[in-house]
């Protein structure tokens, strides 16, 4: 059972390693893919028929430990129980279905290996996700998933559109990343050894004991559900969903309308204990499922373009699911997903259908086209409907067509302020900032000499600047480099603050370091590479489409970006998560300058990314030698 | 067509406009929208020149302007047409003829031999231009605004909303509502802001008529009068789609099902109150205008554009002879065909009448080869017969005729059977997904019966073709229903239109018909009227896959209302005063061809069996085996089609291809469509031509004066050029003029397909559509000598414009002795074709087709039986 499950995760690395190594030809590509998705489906289905015959017991495996020290281990860790099985067996059915469908679907289109490697390195980040045994391993997989969002998002990396809709998507995510790294930090400091899923449900076991304060479990159960809710596209967070929809087809129905989408359930599934322990929390949960049912069954009544409300319908759903959780109704979750899941995959894979079917089967005579009737207030009584003041009506109706005004709303609060700061500091002068920071330094170094506080202090200006350094990356539009150099600066001075925080770190620190900077490295050597005879700021926003024109430094420049995010390939990743354990050992206080600084360095370093490697060639100012006279 | 005198009209405008600085709000929109798409709403696509803009000029001046206007491409890749002729698919005799044709010095013509085969990447990407770096560029480098990134979804939402025709629950518009008014009464009337009409000067400012808006705005956002008309062309053109279907549905509001009031004027009136919302939002009230900002050099202005096409003159040469080639090869084998045989054939035992459409070219092909007792005729798919068509189960009617007529007459299906007036069916349970649910219900639904598309997704997707769709074809009638044809009263109808046709102008269509094709005596025992339409599934662009003659609608009702009048007594009373006598044993079947499936349905099986008619049998067994030849042909297209020999294992792969969900290409269309012939059957019968020509029958001994050809020509020159254009534009750059590829569109408000959910629509053909076309002009060869042609294209008015500036080529082929002449507008030109090349020979279709997956020259079948 163990070995299935360790084939169930690794046949579909195995067919991302293949297919990246195969040339483009696309019966190449296919074979594999068929054979891969097969055998992962051969080992999910022989896995699920064991766990049955074993009477449906929780199963948890232990591969191996990363990494341990005294006080911290990072095991990898693997875990199934029958909410793991009910998701594992839905992304088998639906994923083999899809790579079927797009054996066809994809034929001669340009990006048939680009389509394949990424929605391989989904599925596996979806396993990842399914089958993890910790909240570390979990957030591993949701990286994955994230990227491999954002990449196939940008599918069509010609059109502007689908550029910026890939970077709007994965904003949230790395929000809501937020949410789920301070999580697992929290879980690490509530629980320490015992961050299994296997044992939570026994922490929670004996009423009298709970495994930490009220104020604790309360902010834990907050991050789990911000997290949840971007990722599963819930209250405040809906109107990404829609906008995601840019793909070939059938990537929007296995992403959008089908697994990732409930990937938020998931998660709280996997955390019930924690959140459901106390009412207030479950109260959220619920608010949260019914604000988004609200929202989205209303914005779903306006949608002009059927992905558009295939995508309201499904969030309305799921919302559902949220509110059934809160009112513990597992069972019922577990039915609704999988209904949910195969009905909108469905629904997305024939929605071009949609003209034919409106036009010549609901348009056949039968007079129940609603083309020529309005249905709005059709729920209301009819002599009340007719006399609702037009005033309603049109405040009704713009509600709807704005969506509630949700993502104005997240702008407002979330990216407009740090972008204002952001851009505060890059205007300054840079001696000045210079200045600002040595002085700063000096005067809090000094103090704390003068009173003889231990260095551990000094950490509080750095984590300061750190945080700082983020932002002028996040605000930064004409240099790539200073993004670049900003990022960088940036971790390394988490690592710094940890050091400063905790001496004894050191090596931990090193092993951080070893992640980020050869990768920002690398970084700046490509970008220079890149933009060697190019003026950057003289058209600091068109897409420069350098992964057509370049594909092989523009690769180095995606893998250096996901050195710097702390993608889990890099040692940075472990190293993150070391810090953050440092940090809960010593001082609390300091995950969070380190998570914000994270997530925002995540968000500049895609934008670069975006803005040098997508977007259509053009050929600029080529002087036209055959001209008719 | 309406855009056609509307482009005309812009000359004059524009050359008025350089003397008179003033600006005129009116004629500049009209200036503007002649560079619009002109595409209808997706339900009936009708195929024209995707360049109309610029048919006034010659076409590569034409397509050199048109891609520093929209900026695309205007040839293909250099090194397609240097792989083409390493091939063998461009001859050196035709890089000759292009060269002598390109009308440089001798000088240049050497320069020209000695630098074609030279490497050049430089051509492979769109030039700059005004859509893509025009003043409003200005908005991202300047002022670091994206103002399109800010704008659009926005303005698309109002306009997919308002004009939406079913796809979502809540109306926007109310009957009759304007569309500026209606943005009015929501930024005005409602407790929640309108983002961002709700910025205190914009809010102002609705108060105002549209026109006074957008003069507002223009002196506020531009602020000197010169750019205000490139400024709106360049808004405009940031959104091609939706402009242009605005502007289309300005022009003709009927082909929208639900009416709504639009207009180009207040669409703009819209975007710019929004802009100047954004702009006061993001920089202030008092902002910088464009004027105000220093140009940066390089920027396209719309007069130094407009007036200076430059051409890429190596490629203008590649092209030119990739043309010249592939039309020689009709060219040399008509020229070497043995002089037509004058006599007519004896009764033939059955006659077949087919649509012009290139994808009848090769099944008339199999079926004459299979029986060369059967004589094939072409005509534009709809028969001369041109009408409203309302089946039982539509809701609407629709023009059953090409474009450019509008039909007067409605024709109605009744039911004959007698379970007719229940009309109320119970909802298919098969159709819950579509279904727009209440909330609760959708709850329940996911619940219950969610799980149970799991089977239905795996189902469709691991055996398709296992059964037909549910979604019946429009047209695809059933066999027990009745065309109400015979007027009973000469009243109008509510929506103005006359129900049916009297005798006399059944007698008229039908004889306008038989002379245009020359069938006028030898009428056999059996005609067979066969129209085409095409099945498939998931596929929004169905529309573009029917009868183009149709306005892109199956041809079924034409052909049954064909076959009706041709049987009527009455009707051939009159035509036999008018000189056609049709023997009383002639029978007249109606049949549709599923191009997509390759199958046939014969239509009306009752009237069969009450009165067989005896070559039927035959006739229908040598069209199931030309049907299984022809899915064959067809299949050499497709890469994943069986490598199988079997003829029935390709058919049943074509057929579950039409009822795959995943698969995008169910057929490739009018793929390689290049010539149109329009002449008689001896002319065309012993030649291969690849499923790539229109052929429309035609008598030239019976036509001095040329009336009969300049019909013919007033059909074939929109319908055959403006697929051929339409295609040709769409793969050439397929981003710009076609709609792209197929896989992310998104069905928007039943108008079009957009790239997501906030995308703009796509104008032209997806890429699955065009991927294999070789992007030719088409050749119309007339049977016909030059002197009669001359009093036609005499006759055919504007459509001049389309041979004049060679938006298409004409040749003419003399009846007798096969001599060819090319037309241009300096007069005929005999055209000389290298002494020494022979077109290739075979013996049958089957043996030329073997293991070929390009585009196969023209053959000269060697028949032992002629």
């Amino acid at each position: 059972m163990n070995g299935l499950i360790l084939t169930s995760l690794g046949l579909p690395l195995l067919g991302f390693i293949l297919i990246f190594l195969s040339s483009t030809n696309e019966k190449k590509i296919a074979a594999i893919s068929f054979w891969c998705s097969h055998a992962m489906g051969f080992s999910i289905i022989a896995l699920l028929v064991l766990w049955a015959l074993g009477g449906y017991q929780n199963h948890e495996y232990q591969w191996l430990t990363l990494y341990e020290t005294d006080d911290y281990s990072f095991p990898l860790l693997f875990y199934l129980d029958r909410v793991g099985a009910a998701f594992l067996f839905c992304t088998w059915a639906i994923f083999s279905i899809i790579v079927k469908y797009c054996r066809v679907y994809l034929h001669r289109e340009a990006g048939y290996k680009r389509f394949f490697l990424t929605i391989f390195s989904f599925v596996f980040g979806l396993n990842l996700v399914i089958l993890s045994g910790s909240i570390d391993i979990l957030f591993a997989g949701w990286e994955i998933v994230g990227i491999a969002s954002f990449l196939l998002i940008a599918f069509y990396r010609h059109r502007v559109q689908p550029i910026r809709n890939a970077l709007r998507a994965y904003t949230i995510y790395r929000f809501c990343d937020i949410g789920l790294l301070l999580g697992s930090w929290m879980s690490h400091m509530m629980f320490h050894e015992s961050q299994h899923f296997s044992q939570l449900a026994d922490l929670f076991n004996n009423p009298s004991m709970p495994p930490a304060g009220y104020g604790s479990l309360l902010l834990v159960s907050t991050l789990i559900l911000i997290a949840a809710s971007g990722k599963s596209a819930q209250f405040p967070f809906c109107f990404w969903l829609p906008r995601a929809m840019e793909g070939p087809t059938p990537s929007s129905a296995i992403f959008y309308g089908a697994l990732s989408v409930h990937l938020g359930v998931f998660l709280l599934l996997r955390t019930t204990p924690i959140w459901s322990y106390h009412y207030l929390t479950r109260a959220s949960v619920f608010i949260i499922g019914l604000l988004t049912v609200i929202v989205a069954n209303i914005s779903e009544k306006t949608q002009s373009n059927i992905k558009g409300k295939i995508a309201y319908s499904s969030i309305t759903q799921v919302g559902f699911m949220f509110m059934e959780l809160a009112l513990g109704l597992e069972t019922l979750v577990l039915v609704h997903f999988l209904g949910n899941a195969f009905l909108r995959c469905y629904q997305l894979l024939v929605s071009p259908s949609i003209v034919v079917h409106l036009l010549r089967v609901e348009g056949s005579a039968d007079a129940d086209f609603y083309i020529q009737n309005n249905a709005k207030f059709q729920f209301l009584p009819a002599s009340l409907r007719n006399t609702l003041p037009e005033v309603l009506q049109n405040t009704l109706y713009v509600f709807s067509l704005q969506e509630g005004n949700l993502e104005l709303l997240v702008r407002s609060i979330l990216w407009t302020p740090l972008k204002g700061i952001g851009a505060f500091i890059n205007k300054t002068n840079p001696w000045l900032k210079l200045l600002f920071s040595v002085t700063s330094l000096a005067i809090i170094a000094s103090i704390i000499i003068v009173s003889g506080a231990t260095l551990k202090y000094l950490a509080l200006p750095v984590s300061v600047f750190m945080v700082l350094a983020s932002l002028s990356a996040f605000s930064q539009k004409h240099s790539p480099f200073s993004v670049w150099n900003a990022i960088g600066l940036s971790s390394t001075l988490a690592g710094v603050a940890i050091w400063f925080i905790n001496p004894s770190a050191l090596f931990d620190v090193i092993i951080f370091a070893s992640g980020i900077i050869p990768a920002w490295a690398l970084g700046i050597v490509v970008l220079a590479k890149l933009l060697k005879n190019n003026n950057f700021t003289q058209d600091p926003f068109t897409y420069r489409a350098f992964s057509e024109t370049q594909p092989k430094l523009s690769l180095l420049l995606f893998l250096s970006f996901l050195g710097l995010v702390g993608f889990p390939i890099s040692p940075a990743f472990l190293g993150e998560d070391l810090l953050l354990s440092h940090a809960s050992s010593h001082d609390p206080w300091f995950a969070l300058p380190i998570t914000i600084a994270f997530v925002i360095n995540g968000i500049a370093a895609a934008r670069v990314f975006q803005r040098l490697c997508l977007g259509r060639p053009l050929e600029v100012n080529i002087p036209e030698i055959d001209i008719l006279t | 067509m309406v855009y056609r005198d509307c482009a005309q009209q812009t000359i004059e405008t524009s050359n008025q406009k350089l003397q008179n600085h003033d600006f005129n709000l009116d004629t500049a929109l009209a200036n503007i929208a002649h560079w619009l798409p002109a595409q209808g709403p997706i339900k009936d696509f009708i195929h024209h020149n995707t360049l109309h803009a610029v048919q006034h000029h010659p076409f590569h001046e034409g397509i050199a302007i048109a891609a520093k206007i929209f900026g695309a491409r205007s040839y293909l890749p250099l090194t397609d047409y240097q792989n083409m002729f390493h091939q063998g698919r461009i001859t050196r005799s035709a890089i000759d003829w292009a060269i002598e044709h390109s009308g440089g010095t001798p000088f240049e013509q050497d320069n020209f031999r000695n630098t074609l085969f030279e490497d050049d990447n430089t051509g492979h990407y769109p030039p700059t231009s005004l859509a893509n770096h025009g003043i409003r560029t200005t908005w991202l480098t300047q002022l670091e605004i994206d103002l399109n990134a800010m704008v659009h979804p926005i303005l698309f939402r109002l306009l997919g909303n308002f004009l939406d025709q079913g796809i979502s629950r809540w109306n926007l518009s109310k009957t009759g509502e304007h569309f500026w008014k209606c943005i009015v009464r929501l930024a005005q009337n409602s407790l929640l802001p309108l983002y961002p009409f709700n910025d205190a000067a914009v809010h102002d400012l609705l108060s105002k008529k549209p026109e006074d808006v957008i003069l507002y705005c223009l002196d506020k956002i531009v602020g000197d009068e010169q750019l205000y008309e490139q400024y709106l062309l360049e808004m405009l053109l940031a959104h091609p789609g939706w402009s242009g279907i605005v502007h289309v549905i300005e022009q003709k509001p009927n082909m929208l099902l639900a009416r709504r009031e639009i207009s180009l004027k207040e669409m703009i009136a819209v975007e710019c109150a929004i802009e100047l919302a954004f702009l006061h939002k993001k920089k202030g009230e008092y902002f910088k205008s464009i004027a105000a900002t220093p140009h940066k050099k390089g920027i396209s202005l719309l007069k130094s554009t407009h007036l200076k096409p430059t051409i890429p003159l190596h490629l203008r040469i590649w092209h030119e002879a990739m043309e010249w080639s592939l039309h020689s090869e009709l060219l040399l084998a008509l020229k070497t065909l043995p002089s037509a045989n004058k006599k007519r054939l004896t009764t033939p035992k059955a006659q077949a009448l087919f649509c012009i459409d290139d994808r009848e070219c090769s099944l008339r092909r199999h079926l004459e080869e299979i029986n060369p007792a059967i004589e094939t005729f072409g005509a534009a798919g709809f028969f001369g017969i041109d009408f409203f068509y309302q089946g039982l189960d539509d809701a609407y009617p629709v023009a059953q005729c090409p474009n450019i007529i509008t039909p007067k007459h409605l024709i109605k299906e009744s039911n004959s059977a007698s379970h007719s007036g229940d009309k109320t069916k119970p909802k298919k349970l098969t159709h819950m997904h579509f279904t727009a649910h209440s909330m609760f219900r959708g709850w329940l639904y996911t619940q219950t019966l969610g799980i149970g598309y799991a089977v239905k997704m795996a189902w469709d997707v691991f055996r398709p073709g296992s059964k037909l769709p549910n979604i019946r074809a429009l047209s695809e009638v059933e066999h027990h229903s009745h065309l109400h044809l015979l007027r009973e009263s000469d009243e109008l109808t509510p929506d103005g239109f006359l129900l049916g046709f009297s005798y006399t102008e059944m007698a008229d269509r039908l004889s306008g018909l038989f002379r245009n094709i020359g069938l006028t005596d030898n009428f056999s025992p059996l005609i067979v009227i066969v129209a085409h339409g095409s099945s498939s599934v998931n596929n929004p662009h169905f529309a573009a896959y029917d009868c183009g003659a149709c306005s892109g609608k199956p041809g079924a009702p034409n052909a049954r209302a064909f076959a009706w009048m041709a049987n009527h007594k009455a009707v051939r009373a009159i035509l036999r005063e008018q000189g056609i006598d049709i023997p009383h044993e002639t029978r007249f079947i109606a049949a549709l061809h599923n191009t997509s499936r390759d199958e046939i349905t014969y239509f009306d099986p009752h009237l069969l069996e009450q009165s067989p008619v005896p070559n039927l049998p035959a006739f229908e067994e040598s069209m199931s085996t030309a049907l299984q030849r022809n899915a064959k042909e067809r299949s050499r297209w497709f890469e994943l089609a069986p490598k199988s020999e079997s003829i029935e294992t390709t058919h049943a792969h074509v057929k579950e291809r039409a009822t795959s969900i995943f698969e995008p290409r169910p057929e490739y269309n009018h793929s390689n469509n290049l010539y149109a012939i329009v002449g008689r059957r001896q002319l065309t019968r012993d030649l291969f031509m690849d499923r790539r020509a229109f052929l429309h029958s035609y008598d030239p001994t019976t036509d001095e004066l040329g009336d009969i050809m300049a019909r013919i020509l007033s059909a074939v020159i929109p319908v055959c050029g403006g697929i051929n254009l339409e295609y040709l534009f769409s793969r050439i750059d397929n981003s710009v003029y076609g709609a792209g590829t197929k896989l992310p569109h998104n069905v928007i408000g039943l108008l079009g397909v957009a790239n997501g959910v906030e995308g703009d629509l796509r104008t032209g053909l997806p890429a699955q559509m065009i991927e294999v076309h070789q992007p030719a002009r088409l050749l119309i060869v007339i049977e016909q000598s030059c002197d009669i042609v001359d009093k036609t294209i005499a006759k055919i008015g504007a459509l001049k414009e389309w041979l004049d500036n060679e938006w298409i080529r004409v040749v003419t082929c003399h009846p007798d002795s096969h001599e060819l002449f090319l037309y241009s507008a300096k007069g005929w030109e005999a055209i000389k074709l290298p002494k020494d090349s022979k077109a290739p020979v075979a013996t049958s279709s089957l043996d030329i087709i073997a293991g070929q997956t390009q585009t196969i020259p023209v053959h000269q079948f060697i028949r032992s039986h002629a």
